[in-house]
């Protein structure tokens, strides 16, 4: 249907951007080599993609329960602050100026970026690490994925936020779904629209384009190709009228805070410490006189 | 402290305080050192994705209540969430929405009478409270012809003053169909759903389900005839459930009754409604007398007096009241009994869509307080006696309905039967499809997935329309209305002067002409202030500004007369 056929499309196009990735930046060999040898790796990284699988069932499990407790209970209408907020310090606000240097050219480029380019962005890093002798760096990045995810479903919770286009269709437009109406099934399948802050196209491109530049040694051409993206998904969003430059500043913070964790911590070593805590618990609750 | 500085710092302020506070329902004022407030105003509305043109009518509001010193901001909220926060819990501000639109003056009465002001649905959602306007109310309910003409002018004239809300235009249904299908019109009423299902087959489509697209996703789950958090289903309902008599194009006609004698009483009147014979509900069993005085009981108290006080439902709520009492005299026989003598009020009530009692009478529960399991309920396998069934449906993407065989209408040989009823179907079912958004209906029309949109489409969607291949543009008049309504329930807006100064602050012509696209009519006369389309005739009222834009120097001075005070250029309380 409508839905299958996007996701199709969307599917040639990114594997076709993949593959050419792989080709000029892995590099065929290394990516051959690391194949003949998958046994080892999947094991390595097993644990942390339970982890990450566990969180976006969650999020999939919760979709139809969270807007429910969002609108009625724990959540809190942030739309109005955010756009007070950025009146007062910016006077324009952010996407009007970006919106006003629209053109048809502009707005594919950007929509391509939007819908392609975060794809490609966001699983290319898997081959690149898969790739890698050692799968610490694929761990890591599948751990800051997790946090982003995890992060950002509280923040769901907490905070209900309509986009630009969304709050005032006179001031900002919804170029996106103008120019690709289809993209709404997508879309909509991933996220709601109240779900803007913070910006998790820009979270999760920043947190792919941070890790890049730790290894920079590794892939030096990735910096600036995961750079352009990242900053670029970023802009697109804005200029789309999908997110407030504050979801984007949030969506930066998430993916610094989700980058030093996913490179300070291992699922192992949380796994371990909540063990230990537990255990720890429990003694103290067998002791005669503990509470 | 500099005031950019002071202005980023309440910036910051109103963040924090309403987020930790969590009260921007509320009006939100912050003091700056003064004995005064700054007056700040959210203004409730549906976010562009559910309904632009009242998105678009909320900015531009925001804007002239800027212009005018006001710290107004839309806050868009999603349309089930909208209704239960304005009719049920009256937790707002302002409101920019769209209203049904009334089929009689006495519309108003629900709408405004302080009796019902404590009800929810729209019932009194306004808050408002005034002797003078509850005697007018129940003086034209009880009168006739030119009498309750004039009643009404007068409560129009003094409505329009006292502002307790106000309409903005009335837009047309805009919708789009398959060429070769020949409508000019979307179909919106049972009947032209039956004359579209019965006249106009395309050759290629004849056996095969009407397909009609839809956005609402809630559609394909929550079905309840009688709650008010629903989005746009109103044509489903009534398609799934028939009344005793149905207001077509050629007025009231016999539905599911096919006698009704009238008689004036003292003081009031009474209606004798006999049932046609071998009347059915979709699942077989057989509608009688007592489902006709059940639907009464049930409207009147959801709770079926299990509730120390009456429930009653927040639909229908208008015409209900008007019911003093219903009795079965047969077993195909009912006598209603009205307070009112006025057969031009009181036979509204018999256009209440029927509601069967074995399956209604388990969910009359008290499960919270003032809160009953009819109310709640999703209803998603609907029994009806209409004349389409529910057969299916796919959470979120289509509701499956079939022509009910056993309809007594669609029996040969009956008396008084709707002349559209004539013939064979050429269509086998209707299926109600959702799509994403109005730009990929217009595709699934275009790619021949879609026989016609059901729901409104944007004006800004016309364009598409007239590229796509094949697809021919639908437009009729409509009386349902954009309005911005106010909570006199907050301080200022209890006001009436600011409320009246606040209903001026929209461009009615600009909206139409810009906002829809022509696709409407703005209101201009007191009588369609109210969003009553016709019978009050009066003087126009003109925008003090152009384009959209209020006069600066205007609205300034009317807040100053009103008594607010300006500093720094904010308006103070």
């Amino acid at each position: 249907m409508a839905l299958v056929g996007v996701v199709i499309e969307l599917a040639v196009v990114v594997a076709t951007m993949l593959l050419g990735a792989t080709l000029v930046i892995v590099g065929p060999r290394q990516f051959v080599d690391a194949l003949s040898e998958f046994r080892w790796r999947v094991r390595a990284c097993t644990l942390p993609l339970a982890v990450l699988a566990v969180v976006l069932g969650l999020r999939w499990m919760t979709q139809d329960v969270v807007p429910r407790l969002s609108w009625r209970v724990l959540g809190h209408n942030v739309t109005p602050q955010i756009f007070s907020l950025e009146q007062t310090v910016f006077g324009t606000n952010p996407v009007a100026v970006l919106q006003s240097y629209q053109s048809p050219e502009i707005t594919a480029v950007f929509a391509f970026i939007y819908l392609y380019g975060y794809a490609f962005v966001l699983i290319f890093p898997f081959i690149a690490y898969f790739a890698l002798e050692k799968m610490d760096d694929f761990s890591t990045l599948v751990l800051a994925f997790t946090a982003n995810y995890a992060i950002g479903l509280v923040c769901y919770v907490l905070f209900i936020a309509y986009g630009p286009r969304n709050l005032d269709p006179v001031l900002f437009e919804g170029l996106l779904y103008d120019a690709v109406p289809r993209a709404y099934y997508l879309t909509n399948t991933v996220n709601e629209n109240t779900n803007v802050f913070p910006s998790l196209h820009t979270s999760l491109s920043m947190t792919v384009f941070f890790l890049a530049w730790h290894t920079r040694e590794k892939y030096p051409l990735w910096v600036p190709v995961s750079g352009t993206l990242a900053v670029g998904v970023a802009l697109s969003t804005m200029y789309l009228g999908i997110h407030w430059f504050t979801d984007v500043v949030a969506g930066t913070a998430l993916a610094a805070v989700s980058v030093y964790i996913g490179r300070n911590y291992t699922i192992d070593g949380l796994l371990e410490s909540a063990r230990r805590f537990l255990a720890t618990q429990a003694e103290r609750l067998g002791q005669p006189g503990g509470k | 402290m500099s005031p950019s500085r002071r202005r980023l710092l309440a910036g910051v302020g109103a963040v924090t305080t309403s987020a930790l506070a969590g009260c921007t329902e509320r009006i939100w004022s912050f003091a700056e050192g003064s004995t005064t407030d700054r007056l700040s105003v959210l203004i409730k509305t549906p976010p562009s994705d559910d309904d632009p043109m009242a998105s678009k009518i909320a900015s531009q509001l925001a804007e002239n209540l800027q212009t005018a010193g006001i710290d107004a901001v839309p806050e868009p909220t999603a349309k089930p969430e909208l209704f239960r926060s304005t009719l049920l819990t009256h937790d707002f501000d302002i409101v920019v929405a769209r209203h049904p639109g009334f089929d009689d003056p006495d519309g108003l009465r629900p709408l405004l009478h302080s009796q019902l002001s404590g009800e929810r649905g729209w019932q009194n959602p306004f808050g408002f409270s005034e002797r003078t306007v509850d005697d007018a109310l129940e003086a034209q309910r009880d009168e006739t012809g030119d009498t309750r003409r004039q009643t009404v002018a007068d409560l129009a004239e003094y409505l329009v003053e006292t502002a307790p809300y106000t309409a903005v235009a009335f837009p047309d249904h805009v919708s789009a169909a398959e060429r070769s299908l020949g409508l000019s019109r979307p179909p919106r009423t049972p009947s032209e759903y039956a004359a579209l299902y019965y006249i106009r087959p395309p050759d290629d489509r004849r056996g095969e389900p009407l397909r009609a697209g839809v956005f609402a996703e809630g559609m394909t789950d929550r079905l309840n005839p009688i709650a008010v958090d629903l989005e746009d289903v109103g044509v489903v309902l009534d398609l799934l459930y028939d009344p005793l008599v149905r207001v077509t194009e050629d007025g009231y006609v016999s539905w599911l009754a096919d006698d009704v004698s009238r008689q004036e009483t003292d003081g009031g009147s009474e209606a004798i409604v006999h049932l046609r014979e071998g009347i059915t509900w979709h699942d077989g069993t057989s509608l009688t007398a007592s489902d006709v005085e059940f639907t009464a009981r049930l409207l009147a108290d959801t709770s079926l007096g299990e509730a120390e006080s009456p429930v009653p439902a927040p639909r229908y709520r208008g015409r209900r009241t008007l019911i003093e009492d219903v009795s079965q005299t047969g077993p195909r026989t009912v006598r209603f009994s009205f307070d009112s003598p006025s057969e031009e009020v009181v036979r509204r009530t018999l256009t209440i869509p029927l509601l069967p009692e074995h399956v209604w009478e388990p969910q009359a529960t008290v499960i919270d307080e003032h809160v009953t399991e009819a109310l709640t309920w999703d209803n998603d396998e609907p029994v009806g006696s209409g004349l389409f069934a529910v057969t299916d449906s796919t959470s979120g993407e289509r509701l499956e309905l079939e022509a009910f065989e056993d309809h007594v209408l669609f029996e040969d040989g009956i008396p008084d039967r709707p002349d559209l009823l004539e013939g064979t179907p050429g269509f086998d079912g209707i299926e109600f499809r959702v799509t994403a958004n109005p730009g990929s209906a217009v595709e699934s029309l275009e790619e021949g997935e879609l026989d016609f949109v059901a729901a409104w489409l944007p004006p800004s969607y016309l364009d598409v329309v007239e590229e796509a291949e094949g697809v021919s543009m639908l437009s009729v008049s409509t009386r349902s209305f954009y309005l911005i309504g106010f909570n006199a329930r907050n301080e200022a807006l209890s006001n009436y002067r600011f409320r009246r100064i606040v209903s001026r602050l929209v461009d009615r012509e600009y909206v139409v002409s810009e906002f829809f696209d022509g696709h409407g009519s703005p209101a201009r006369t007191p009588g369609e202030l109210l969003g009553l389309s016709e019978g009050v005739d009066g003087s126009p009222e003109e925008f003090p500004g152009s384009q959209g834009d209020v006069d600066e120097a205007w609205v300034r001075s009317a807040l100053e007369d009103a008594g607010f005070h300006y500093e720094n250029g904010d308006l103070f309380v």
